[in-house]
């Protein structure tokens, strides 16, 4: 019985619920319920290439819960190639690119999973080939096509570019490599390519699949005509969902506040959810709506399994952000409006008699006597 | 007349392959695989905090994040001197465990049944069930707008399943199995946080313990998962492993009959007894599983794209490096040996270690003990597969039962001056290790050898394929344009090539370095 194929009403149902996680007034679902029928008849080409990415958020995007995956692939984007779904292989599957590059120009959303290397003229990641040969153990071969060739070829193209997850976005942690590889953010090297093309980028490692979903959905609608540009921050990412502070949204900050903080996980107790801001959390300097929105069709989320966030929707992460489990050694307010941090962190240190004089000084902004030296261990 | 025919991308797998076979009278007659991409996780550890490791070693694949996460832990644990709590071994034995159910169904059904059941039959059901015609219709839709991305373009095979009520049947379960790999996910964030990438291990334990509540949630979502698993995943590979046209593939695609556990779900608290035992086989002897040596692992680099001037030498030296000009070389993937063997890694050789009642049954049932040589090809690998998700999953219901709300779980230690640890277990792919060297308390050298490192691995010193170019060699290609069979041969392993591509040791007993003394 596979029961869970979604019905186009369904969809709509579940569209429904998307323009509600995504923050859009009810207002405009009349709109989008009309975009959505003129997609069916002609449904929006999508081609999905993988850079240095681990494939985390193509399965992450397979956890979509509304809309599920099913219908997303089925009813409503049309995937011309994404690595692991589709069923072509080699020559065909590249066919399936280079005609919808071809036939539908300027119409076509391009998704990059993972950033772009550029050393050794690109040859740290490849797929397809080229025309020209190369040896293969004595026999003549075609050469490997590096992604950096992909994006000169597709870029044009494209309506938009979606670099999907907190690596394509900004490095992440293939970024922390980058002298060796060259590796580059997407929308480094769409800048290069042509400087007006549309780039949204999806943070998070991997990036929620209401983000993506919801990134492309709204730059469909706009291409379409149905709303205005994205609503974007100075990192071209969604303020919808990368606008507010985990921390001032957490559900333990009261516990912040109070100065109740987790030093051992044997502490756990159901009724008493402690800070995790000693363990390491990075919520205090991370934009994104976890809290509120959770993960894994709103199961849990970090903070909620009692770790610390470890701020991965930043274009920080991860190597500005660690060491991970360290307290933040000074408090770097990257992008807060003071109003909002000095309150937040007055606040604190005014209540929070359990808070010892060291977390103080450095909440307050106050250099540490020896910065970044992993302390408590 | 020999040709080679270059398949790039090899799709429905994780990451960047590229398989070129050479083709001579309808067979292959040689393979070269080849991983094409390289990130270098191992180098950008150096140096930093020991904990780090699990959070970022998870990102090294977005499939099997559970398995690294988890390696990096008990590998932490080792180096710190940990005492792990019952319930912290427990708990990850089921989130793993929850991941290895996700990865499998993941794997068969969505990476790859497109390779057998013919998707345009759906168009032709005649049958009453509600929900299949209404896949019936969408696929009607699909083909008649001429846009049915990404199930067509395809490579056409005379051998699809076409029947239209097994073949609809199949699609059906594919929407189906979606659900069912999102809840494996949904079942493990109970304990973790969120998957794929995942925060609920932390070197010396968990961070959330069993309540009377989670352990009840978790059972309920295991139980709609075992169900599934039984009804309908080992049914349908019942269903595909007997479809009469698929016969050829029970002993083809195997891959020389070398077979390597390391073992994995510690059974109790020192690691000594496994519900996956450890364990080798040699030229499919499969009643003569013979004992594993942690340092008769070698690893050679000749045909993969490192610098050669780095015999002999450790990567924290710093003269390990990519060189994607070297002469010879053809892959980001090195070539891990056992006493100078290719190893398969995967279900199907813990499976043939294990010997479960369910797979001998089933290989009495398809007569595969009476064939000689004994060879276990394709079908084999997907069937050794089901049956390992099924008894993982059961074996999870007894561990469940076996939590303690309220006793520790967590053993905190300090971070050594000096250490060396090692972490070794089964991923869903194969035999995972991870070694650590930490100095002056921050991590000194990290290394891992990975599952698809050993399946994929290009030609060694000695000359020697890695187990999938071996696997390939006699598989029937008789149209040099259709190379179908040689990707059902290659995705029957489910290879994992994020994972596989690792800045690694040269030509030495590199694992040695970091052995446990």
């Amino acid at each position: 019985m596979p029961g869970r194929t979604v019905s186009r009403r369904q969809f709509l149902k579940h569209a429904g619920a998307t323009t509600a996680l995504l923050g859009l007034s009810e207002a405009l679902v009349p709109q989008l319920a009309k975009a959505l029928q003129e997609l069916e008849s002609g449904k929006p080409p999508v081609i999905w290439i993988q850079g240095q990415s681990c494939s985390g958020c193509s399965v992450s995007f397979l956890n979509s819960n509304y809309p599920m995956v099913a219908g997303l692939v089925l009813d409503e984007l049309s995937v011309r190639f994404h690595p692991t779904l589709m069923a072509a292989s080699g020559y065909k599957a590249i066919e399936a690119i280079e005609e919808t590059a071809r036939e539908l120009e300027g119409r076509y959303v391009l998704v990059v999973e993972g950033p772009v290397p550029t050393k050794e003229g690109g040859e740290y990641c490849t797929f397809g080939v080229e025309k020209e040969t190369r040896d293969l153990m004595g026999h003549t071969v075609p050469k490997d096509k590096p992604i950096n060739e992909w994006m000169k070829e597709l870029v044009p193209g494209a309506a938009a570019v979606i670099a999907q997850g907190n690596c394509a976005s900004f490095g992440g942690i293939p970024g922390a490599n980058a002298g060796v590889t060259g590796t580059t953010p997407v929308m480094d090297i769409v800048a290069k390519i042509d400087a007006k093309k549309p780039v949204i980028n999806v943070g998070g490692c991997p990036s929620h699949p209401d983000w993506f979903v919801g990134s492309v959905l709204d730059a469909l609608m706009w291409i379409k005509g149905k709303k205005g540009a994205p609503d974007l921050d100075r990192y071209k990412r969604l303020r919808t969902f990368f606008g507010t502070l985990i921390h001032e949204n957490c559900e333990r900050r009261a516990s912040f506040d109070a100065g109740l903080f987790l030093e051992d996980w044997n502490d756990h107790s159901p009724d008493m959810k402690l800070c995790m801001f000693k363990m390491g959390c990075k919520g205090p300097v991370t934009y994104a709506d976890c809290p509120t929105r959770r993960w894994n069709s709103g199961t849990n989320w970090c903070v909620g399994a009692n770790a610390p966030c470890h701020g991965c929707a930043e274009p920080t992460f991860y190597e500005k952000l660690a060491p991970l489990y360290e307290p933040l050694p000074d408090v770097n307010f990257i992008g807060l409006s003071p109003a909002v941090d000095t309150l937040g962190w007055v606040a604190a240190g005014a209540t929070a008699v359990g808070v010892g004089a060291h977390y103080l000084y450095k909440q307050l902004g106050k250099k540490p006597e020896s910065p970044s030296e992993g302390g408590d261990e | 007349m020999a040709r080679v025919i270059t398949i790039d991308p090899v799709t429905r797998i994780e990451g960047h392959l590229r398989i070129d076979v050479e083709v001579e009278g309808g067979v292959v007659k040689d393979a070269w695989s080849s991983g094409t991409m390289f990130r270098g996780i191992e180098m950008l550890l150096k140096g930093k905090h020991p904990f780090d490791a699990q959070q970022v070693t998870e990102r090294i694949c977005g499939v099997c994040p559970l398995a690294h996460g988890t390696a990096a832990s008990y590998n932490l644990d080792d180096a710190l001197g940990v005492e792990l709590p019952d319930n912290a071994r427990i708990i990850r034995n089921l989130c793993l465990g929850a991941n290895f159910i996700q990865s499998h169904i993941l794997h068969f059904y969505h990476l790859a049944a497109l390779d057998y059941v013919d998707i345009a039959a759906v168009a032709n059901y005649e049958g009453k069930d509600r929900a299949l015609k209404i896949l019936k219709n969408k696929i009607v839709n699909l083909v008649e707008t001429g846009d049915v991305y990404p199930f067509l373009p395809r490579h056409e095979s005379e051998d699809y399943v076409s029947d239209p009520e097994l073949a609809t049947t199949l699609v059906g379960h594919y929407v189906e199995a979606l659900e069912m790999r999102k809840k494996a996910h949904e079942m493990l964030t109970i304990f973790y946080g969120r998957a794929p990438s995942f925060v609920g291990t932390v070197p010396g334990g968990v961070t959330t313990g069993p309540t009377i509540l989670n352990i009840l949630t978790f059972k309920a979502n295991l139980a709609e998962l075992r169900n599934w698993i039984n009804d309908v995943y080992i049914q349908d590979i019942l269903t595909v492993a007997g479809f009469p046209a698929y016969a050829p593939f029970m002993a083809a695609g195997d891959s020389g009959g070398n077979y390597l556990a390391y073992g994995g779900f510690d059974e109790d608290r020192k690691g000594t007894k496994k519900f996956l035992p450890r364990g080798l086989i040699y030229d499919n002897e499969v009643m003569n599983v013979k004992e594993f040596d942690e340092e008769e692992i070698t690893e050679s680099v000749k045909h993969s794209w490192y610098t050669n001037q780095c015999e002999g030498l450790n990567p924290s030296e710093g003269e390990t490096k990519p060189d994607v000009h070297k002469e010879g070389a053809y892959s980001f993937v090195t070539a891990p040996r056992y006493d100078g063997e290719p190893m398969e890694v995967g279900p199907l050789a813990r499976m043939l270690v294990m010997k479960p009642k369910p797979l001998m049954d089933l290989v009495g049932k398809l007569g595969l003990l009476d064939k000689t040589p004994l060879k276990f090809g394709i079908l084999p690998r997907h069937a050794a597969r089901a049956i390992e998700c099924k008894l993982i999953a059961d074996e999870m219901d007894k561990w469940l039962d076996q939590l303690k709300p309220g006793e520790p779980i967590w053993d905190k230690k300090d971070i050594p001056g000096e250490a060396h640890g090692r972490g070794l277990l089964e991923a869903p792919r194969g035999a995972l290790g991870h070694w650590i060297h930490i100095k002056g308390k921050k991590i000194e050298d990290y290394q891992c050898v990975v599952p698809t490192t050993w399946n994929a691995s290009p030609r060694d010193k000695e000359g020697n394929r890695g187990p999938i170019e071996r696997s390939l060699l006699g598989i029937p290609v008789p149209d040099p344009d259709n190379p179908i069979n040689v990707v059902r041969c290659v995705r029957s392993f489910d290879p994992c090539l994020a994972c596989a591509i690792h800045l690694v040791h040269p030509d030495h007993n590199g694992v040695k370095e970091f052995r446990v003394v």
